[in-house]
């Protein structure tokens, strides 16, 4: 087994975002991998094994301890395969999940909001400004190279909007070819994944595939890391390219105009972007051709990861606290390219941008 | 039992099944003063005190053995409390890793010199509890090299302050008993939390080097001649900045080296010659990489099975360096009669360590990692140790020298006692047991 490869040699314990928020060993990768070569001493005590797999969920899932472990421990494998073992095992420890298992049932977003309001708060909003969005929005028949998957934090959430609103002025601007799968779109199944429900995911996935398909879409965009994770690595899409917009747009963009820079920048980078996805060039590559000067942040969790929002917000909002304090952002602008990423420094009141947003200031205001 | 106690056996070691139960408690003190009302409390209820750092350390010393204990974490005692540029220290709190301390003296310009490969986890005080050093011992020296004082607290809940000219307390007595006994810096270096709590260190920085330096890779036909390679830069005081051998290396962690061999960095002014060796020049970028390879050594495993560090190092200095070959043959003797499978042996080289005399050595510190054996009891792999033990004393290896392994360095252990014997005797106290604490160790593996 793979917890037999741990060497105990704690490299994973400091860097650990749980363990940096607690200060506790049990929080660690290092610890919660000792309680598992252990477990045949401790499982018998049932309050143990509870507050065990209460601490699989004190996790955001960063990968950080993955990327750093060279005894070849899966870690983040692990952590997913325990999770699963951990509801199984106890479902009714984890009933406060359940409402989000039922909403992704039932109206496939994590809000259980009715599944046809998904196009309903952005259009409303953003219809005005951008002409003919609302011919956007896929129903069946409609084909483009390019669809454009929102998730459910942009396509719900209001917070989200000043980003979706660049997204689709970008894609305009640059005449993409693009639709929206508003109604169409279900849940990528990151949530349920990520508490290793790979049925429900996989029921999720098999609607989205079936209408990128229908609409013939040669790429999928998306700015969730976590929608493109499900989208690049689990929805099988064959001959549909899966694409974080970062990358999409890198690519399409051989130059940019500048962007107009008034407030000193700092880039988090997102976990699942640079550590899960490997998708690190693109992202700084755009921000290099916008001509923009920018601190880059430590490459470390911003709490809203693993879905610690849900399981533990008060360890979720501590990481994000420790981060402001230490990296001393708080009078910069923080550019990250995640929606989620985007709530975490929006609840600790920093002003944040995506950089899709410096993107489609650069090309309203700049010179092409 | 709660899950916060149960973790504590979470440390390199081969040591980690323990009985739980007994574990009575754990701090994890920020101050000073917490520290002390932890202490007290695991006095009132009459435990041992276990002080634990960051756990990467192979010898099971933070483990306190199977006692009814309380352990105490430095671990969230992290601050650099005091950066004097005049007086080149630093005041650290013991939890505080060198990594940690260096992010704040780089920019400063100055840097804590002691580099052990664990230097990401391994804490300032854990350091001081095993006199550790790292792949620049050779010129920078052990722990106890590079600090000034060491501020404790014992078990009857006195603090002290030790030096290298004694000991200073608010509890003259105390102070003058510790005195009349020449206590000092030696004394704490090495010592494995068995003497106390340590709350804070003043550590020696120096300025960062602008010494243009360059890379060699020195490879070996055989150990005889990296025997006698290693002896050589020693007796030619050989400016040595970063030395360090892998003498040998299973073909799934090799990545396309031949070991023996040497990976130096030393001043480009310096002519390094060697006897019937291969000497390389190598880039920058060349010699990123293979001290990348060779920090990761220790925690490689192999395509197939798992690997098991028995030992925590071997001093091989004079006659046992000069037959390197012998030396190696025995050793790996002892492991495959025990069904042990070498698979790694690297080490820091040249360097220096500390005899339990207080006496420095010089030669090769050596690291070593076997193939875990399938169907072997814990007791089983425990013999292998003892037996290895036996052979280093025979072929005057200093057994895990690095860490002056307490169970079999009787100078060193005769000497804590009689310094336990005055201020208190129930820090980490299983490594008194009888025959080196054999049966609560290899109850452990």
């Amino acid at each position: 087994m793979s917890i037999d490869r741990c060497v105990q040699c704690g490299s994973c314990v400091k860097l650990c975002p749980m363990f940096d928020a607690t200060g506790e060993e049990q929080f660690s990768p290092r610890g919660k991998i000792y309680l598992l070569k252990v477990m045949d001493q401790i499982a018998e005590d049932k309050e143990l094994a509870k507050d065990f797999r209460r601490t699989l969920f004190q996790c955001t899932l960063c990968g950080k301890c993955d990327e750093t472990c060279s005894s070849g421990v899966d870690l983040l494998k692990i952590w997913h395969q325990q999770r699963a073992n951990a509801i199984d095992t106890a479902p009714e420890e984890f009933a406060y999940l359940d409402p989000l298992k039922e909403a992704l049932a039932n109206v496939k977003n994590i809000y259980g909001l009715a599944a046809e309001d998904r196009a309903i708060y952005w259009l409303d909003e953003l219809d005005d400004e951008i002409p003919g969005l609302e011919d956007r929005v896929y129903e069946k028949g409609k084909t483009a190279d390019v669809m454009v998957f929102l998730g459910c934090l942009m396509s719900f959430r209001s917070s989200q909007m000043d980003v979706l609103k660049s997204l689709f002025k970008t894609l305009e601007k640059l005449e993409v070819d693009y639709l929206v799968m508003g109604a169409e779109e279900n849940c990528c199944g990151h949530p349920l994944y990520l508490i290793g429900n790979e049925t429900g995911a996989e029921e999720l996935r098999e609607h989205n595939k079936k209408v990128m398909q229908d609409a013939q879409a040669k790429k999928v965009i998306t700015c969730c890391p976590g929608c493109l994770i499900q989208l690049k690595n689990h929805h099988n899409l064959q001959g549909i390219e899966a694409l974080h917009h970062t990358e999409f747009f890198d690519r399409l963009l051989e130059t940019t105009p500048k962007y107009n820079q008034k407030e000193p920048l700092s880039y988090h980078d997102p976990c699942e972007l640079h550590r899960i996805l490997e998708i690190t060039k693109e992202p700084r590559s755009l921000l290099e051709k916008l001509g923009v000067e920018y601190k880059e942040m430590e490459l470390s969790c911003c709490g809203g990861g693993g879905l610690l929002r849900m399981t533990d917000p008060n360890l979720s909002d501590k990481i994000i606290e420790l981060r402001k304090a230490r990296e001393g952002v708080q009078n910069t602008t923080v550019l990250t390219a995640c929606p989620s990423c985007r709530e975490q420094l929006l609840s600790t009141n920093l002003n944040t941008k995506d950089i899709v947003e410096l993107l489609s200031d650069a090309l309203e205001g700049g010179n092409k | 039992m709660k899950l916060r106690d149960v973790v504590m056996g979470a440390n390199a070691s081969m040591y980690q099944r323990m009985d739980f139960k007994k574990i009575k408690g754990v701090y994890y003190p920020k101050t000073e003063e917490e520290a002390q009302a932890a202490i007290k409390h695991a006095k009132e209820n009459g435990f041992d005190v276990v002080p634990k750092g960051g756990g990467s350390g192979l010898s099971g010393a933070c483990t306190g053995g199977n006692r009814e204990r309380f352990f105490i974490s430095s671990l969230q005692m992290r601050e650099i409390l005091t950066i004097s540029l005049v007086g080149r220290y630093a005041d650290v709190q013991p939890g505080a890793t060198p990594n940690e301390v260096n992010t704040k003296l780089e920019p400063l310009g100055m840097k804590f010199w002691v580099a052990p490969s664990s230097r990401d986890v391994a804490t300032i005080g854990g350091l001081v509890s095993t006199d550790g050093g790292g792949n620049d011992t050779w010129i920078n020296g052990t722990m106890r090299d590079n600090m000034l004082s060491v501020n404790m607290l014992t078990y009857e809940g006195n603090h002290l302050i030790i030096d290298k000219n004694g000991v200073k307390s608010s509890n003259v007595e105390l102070a003058e008993e510790l005195n009349k006994k020449g206590m000092n810096l030696d004394d704490i270096a090495g010592a494995h939390g068995t003497l106390g709590f340590i709350t804070e260190i003043r550590v020696i920085i120096k300025p960062l080097r602008e010494t243009k330096t360059i890379g060699a890779l020195i490879q070996f036909d055989n150990f005889d001649a990296m025997g006698a390679g290693i002896l050589q830069t020693i007796d030619n005081g050989c400016p040595v900045e970063y030395g360090e051998a892998i003498v040998m290396a299973h073909e799934d962690v090799r990545e396309g080296l031949t070991p023996p061999l040497l990976i130096l960095e030393f001043p480009k002014d310096f002519e390094l010659v060697f006897c019937n060796a291969n000497v390389r020049e190598i880039s920058r970028k060349e010699l990123t990489r293979l001290q990348d390879i060779r920090i990761k050594l220790p925690k490689r495993n192999p395509n197939v099975g798992t690997q098991i560090g028995l030992f925590e190092g071997y001093g091989l200095y004079g006659d046992s360096l000069e037959h390197m070959g012998n030396t190696i043959r025995e050793i790996d003797e002892v492991l495959m009669e025990h069904e042990l499978a070498p698979f790694v042996k690297y080490g820091h080289a040249p360097s220096k360590w500390y005899l339990g005399n207080n006496s420095p050595a010089y030669g090769l510190v050596m690291h070593s990692r076997e193939i875990r054996p399938e169907g072997k009891t814990g007791k089983e792999i425990y013999r292998a140790v003892e037996d290895i033990v036996k052979k280093c004393e025979e072929l005057n290896v200093t057994p895990k020298p690095e860490h002056k392994w307490l169970y079999s360095d009787e100078i060193k252990k005769a000497r804590i006692q009689e310094l336990r014997a005055v201020i208190g005797s129930s820090f980490n106290s299983f490594i008194f047991e009888p025959d080196c604490a054999s049966d609560t160790l290899s109850s452990m593996v």
